[in-house]
């Protein structure tokens, strides 16, 4: 059986950050990804990666803005750990070789974003992600890292003792199911934005890491915050970096109006994402809309503005939406982007489960509360990619590898036999999909109430029924990715279930999740973490809750939060 | 926008037991608009008439680089091309990448294209050439070469790749160019060094093919050119490559006419020139003669001026006209 002393699942950001503390602590570390790295999904962020470089900057102050972004439900200690890490993990990346934007003189050029009260958002024009992924692509070519390409995980695996010892990993190419044996395993395996039917992310976001770490007994915290980006393009979810927004860029409604002013008067566009969603969809909703969509405006800064800084969105409206922006405002509307939940982690990277650990959107660390700032998603795969990596090694040494049953890997041959053999007569996995994705969006979006949440969730008894009727038209070895859309749409149902318990049962309005029976945030009694389990017994998710970890300082006390 | 049937033509691919590929063209109907994307057709194939059909994608937006494919005999990202650009007559043709193994249908295998991005050191290496600062202007020159994906639609419609797969290829080539011109970099004169070798960046026939083909507008072709001339200007200049390229320069430059009866001697010498005697009768038999008499062009004056432009920014010439944007 092969075994490495850690297996890395998920090749963006995180993963390759935390590969790379392997290679200096010298331990076998090998990564498995169902994608090319490149491919990862990190190559999507647009806008920037925020940190305190300028001196006349703080790092105190991203802490705050950071605490204030999450609406008070951010464990402090790793906020503070985060943005006191964050200049030099960005220096870092850049002595690596990423080409992040310059002023004169040479420093890294940053721009404004949401919820921030600086201009902290260092960027590559409108392609940062990409050019970070490249880097720790070339960083881990030069370190010669084991990468399983192109393997998907289909389960984490536990000893007798409820300590990892694997995982078993699926061949795409080929068709192999194989057992992968490793002292730690570190899920950096990303969001699951595939659970919502419109939504910014990747076809592959589907939560695999969550899912599985789930089942294997891991609790996921946070799961009902989910963070609807403002702008998503209309008609294909696709984003519009938020840096559009920060070049000074106007949100309209169908009268040509803006409308900030009514909802966040001081930041206007630039406050934090779920105000500018809820104003949004406010507007839609009042009837100020036009075909469930407001207008992002960009016409006022100029062709020259948007062709330097803004080049790839521009490119990509005229591709999907068949807009220019230089003559024409951009139709977008809130679409679901980003999870601030994910499996439970300390300010190390380490879960609850022995040997698990997660970094990046997998994880919940949790650095960005109930709601995400702009610009802090890419901080949080270096500074925790890193972190946990390095955490992982140490916490690795003197360990041994855990008893690996093979009844696990026959189990999961048994699924995908079981999956081969069924009748073509059953749902397709993509129509159930789209029936499960929808109901999402349809009962969990951006308002939540709770006659519509319960309509929801009375949905999910059928869609598990369904789960189990689903058959395959492919039933080759080789590159089925109809077999491997199966085992995706599985993991997206278990986390459908968390978002939707966990917003059910949290009875107040805290970030991203607005409920308009309980509008307010509620700190007395609602300032804690949902932890979601699943319980084997019952096969669904319960929760417990959590204490937020505070720090003890006056400025991040709860305040009401206004933009 | 009006929904119209379209006819889309895949060619199916399968590897057989003993390694071969078994393949044939299958139609599937869908209904779209001319501004539906070809990946969503796909998605709706697949989701809905024919699971097994097979292609990658991820990121929807052009920038991981999955998708690529031939679509409409040129190849092309599925998320950003729109149906009515491609049909004929409502038809549209698709089929994997050229010039790489196939997996299956649309999924090629990934490996040699890569195992070439490795060969040139595909990342920043410390050594004495790294510049102090990094000056504002610092990427003006690699930000084409930046925007690459390696989504290999370059690679696959390579002319010299179709015809030599030694060539490293266009999207290794830019990405050394990457490197090269990065004022951070410290080993350039190593790396042209070894560009500068057989298979890299003198094997190519500037088609400007990948130019026209890349999603991302990288402009690999421009990459190679300037990484021609640094290669010049750092001495590098053995090799039928170079050697072709200088004798082009002082013909032109002096007479403004090639002295085609001599320029195989200055290219490989006289021992390649005997081997290329075949070619020179059946050029001969065609009535392509050049001539003896070497002469002098009547516009050099002209072209005297044209050099002088030239010569003052030797390294940056532009192989694309800037895009145009409309008004």
């Amino acid at each position: 059986m092969k075994s490495h002393d850690l297996i890395i699942v998920g090749a963006g950001l995180a993963g390759m950050r935390a590969a790379l503390e392997g290679v200096k602590a010298g331990i076998d570390v090998a990564i498995v990804t169902k994608i090319h790295p490149l491919r990862s999904h990190s190559c999507a962020a647009q806008g920037g990666v925020n940190g305190a470089i300028d001196p006349k900057d703080s790092r105190e102050s991203h802490s705050y803005d950071t605490v204030k972004g999450g609406d008070y439900i951010g464990d402090e200690d790793a906020i503070e750990l985060m943005c006191h890490e964050a200049p030099e993990s960005i220096l870092e990346m850049d002595r690596m070789g990423t080409p992040f934007s310059r002023v004169q003189g040479g420093l890294i050029a940053q721009r404004a974003f949401g919820g921030a009260s600086f201009n902290r958002t260092c960027y590559a024009a409108d392609r940062t992600g990409q050019v970070m992924l490249h880097t720790l692509w070339e960083q881990l070519v030069k370190a010669e890292v084991r990468v399983y390409e192109e393997c998907s995980m289909l389960r984490l695996v536990t000893d007798a003792e409820k300590h990892v010892a694997g995982i078993v990993a699926y061949d795409i190419k080929t068709g192999e199911v194989f057992p992968l044996r490793a002292k730690a395993v570190l899920m950096a395996t990303g969001g699951y934005g595939r659970v919502f039917l419109s939504n910014t992310n990747a076809t592959t976001n589907t939560g695999d890491g969550m899912a599985l770490a789930l089942r294997a007994g891991a609790p996921l915290a946070d799961m009902e915050f989910v963070q609807f980006h403002p702008t998503g393009l209309l008609s294909s979810g696709i984003l519009v970096t938020e840096g559009a927004r920060g070049e000074g860029g106007y949100l309209i409604n169908v009268h040509g109006e803006r409308f900030m002013h009514k909802y966040a008067p001081n930041k206007l566009e630039l406050a934090s994402r779920d105000v500018v969603s809820r104003a949004e969809q406010t507007e839609i909703i009042e009837g100020r809309g036009k075909n469930g969509a407001v207008f992002l405006d960009l016409r006022h800064l100029g062709k020259e503005k948007i062709i330097e800084r803004l080049p790839q969105i521009r490119q990509l409206a005229l591709d999907l939406e068949g807009v220019d922006a230089i003559h024409e405002p951009l139709p977008i509307r809130p679409t679901a982007h980003y999870s601030m939940g994910g499996i439970r982690t300390d300010m190390h990277g380490a879960s609850p489960l022995p040997g698990l650990f997660s970094a990046g959107e997998a994880a919940c660390v949790s650095v960005h509360g109930a709601n995400r700032l702009g610009g802090n998603s890419l901080l949080d795969t270096i500074v925790f990619g890193k972190i946990t990596g390095k955490h992982c090694c140490d916490w690795l040494k003197g360990k041994v590898l855990r008893n690996f049953a093979p009844t696990e890997v026959d189990a999961v041959r048994a699924q995908i036999a079981d999956l081969k053999r069924r009748p073509d007569q059953g749902i397709r996995p993509f129509s159930l999909l789209q029936r499960t994705a929808g109901g999402m969006n349809e009962h969990f979006g951006v308002f939540r109430t709770p006659e519509s949440m319960q309509e929801g969730l009375a949905k999910l008894p059928q869609i598990r029924a369904d789960f189990e009727k689903i058959h395959l038209d492919d039933k080759s070895d080789a590159f089925n990715i109809d077999l491997l859309r199966a085992f995706e749409l599985g993991n997206l149902i278990d986390l459908a279930e968390c978002i939707m318990r966990g917003a059910i049962v949290r009875q107040e309005s805290r970030g991203a999740h607005a409920r308009t029976d309980f509008p307010d945030r509620d700190d007395t009694n609602w300032r804690k973490h949902t932890l979601s389990h699943w319980d084997p017994g019952k096969q669904e998710v319960v929760l417990s809750y959590e204490a937020v970890r505070t720090v003890g300082k006056a400025e991040y006390a709860p305040k009401v939060r206004t933009y | 926008m009006p929904v119209t049937n379209y006819t889309i033509r895949i060619q199916r691919k399968r590897k057989t037991s003993d390694g071969r590929i078994d393949s044939h063209w299958k139609e599937y109907t869908v209904k779209a608009t001319e501004t539906t994307t070809i990946l969503s057709v796909l998605e709706e194939i697949k989701g809905e008439q024919d699971g097994t059909l097979t292609f990658r994608q991820s990121c929807r937006s052009a920038i991981c680089g999955s998708c690529a494919m031939k679509i409409g005999g040129r190849t092309r990202l599925a998320c950003k091309t729109h149906v009515g650009v491609v049909a004929r007559d409502n038809v549209v043709e698709i089929t994997s990448q050229a010039n790489q193994p196939v997996l299956k249908d649309m999924a090629i295998d990934i490996g040699p294209f890569f195992e070439r991005i490795h060969k040139i050191t595909p990342y920043l290496a410390e050594g004495p050439e790294t510049d102090a600062v990094t000056e504002e202007t610092a990427y003006d020159q690699v930000n084409h070469v930046t925007q690459c994906i390696m989504c290999g639609s370059c690679y696959s419609d390579c002319t010299m790749a179709e015809v030599s797969p030694e060539f490293i290829g266009p999207a290794a080539l830019a990405k050394a160019f990457r490197f090269v011109s990065d004022p951070r970099e410290g080993q350039k004169t190593r790396r042209l060094k070894q560009l500068a070798e057989p298979h890299m960046m003198w094997s190519c026939a500037r088609c400007a093919m990948c130019v026209e083909t890349c999603p991302k507008d990288v402009k690999p072709m421009e990459a190679i050119v300037k990484l021609r001339t640094r290669g010049v200007a750092k001495g590098f200049n053995d090799g039928p490559g170079p050697k072709h390229a200088l004798a082009f320069h002082n013909d032109i430059k002096q007479s403004g006419h090639l002295n085609e009866f001599t320029l195989m001697m200055r290219t490989v010498g006289i021992m390649g020139t005997l081997e290329e005697l075949g070619t020179a009768f059946h050029l001969l038999k065609k009535g392509k003669v050049p001539s003896l008499f070497p002469h002098k062009s009547a516009g050099l004056a002209e072209l005297a001026k044209i050099y002088e432009i030239l010569e003052q920014n030797p390294l940056d010439v532009e192989t694309k006209a800037k895009e145009v944007v409309p008004e």
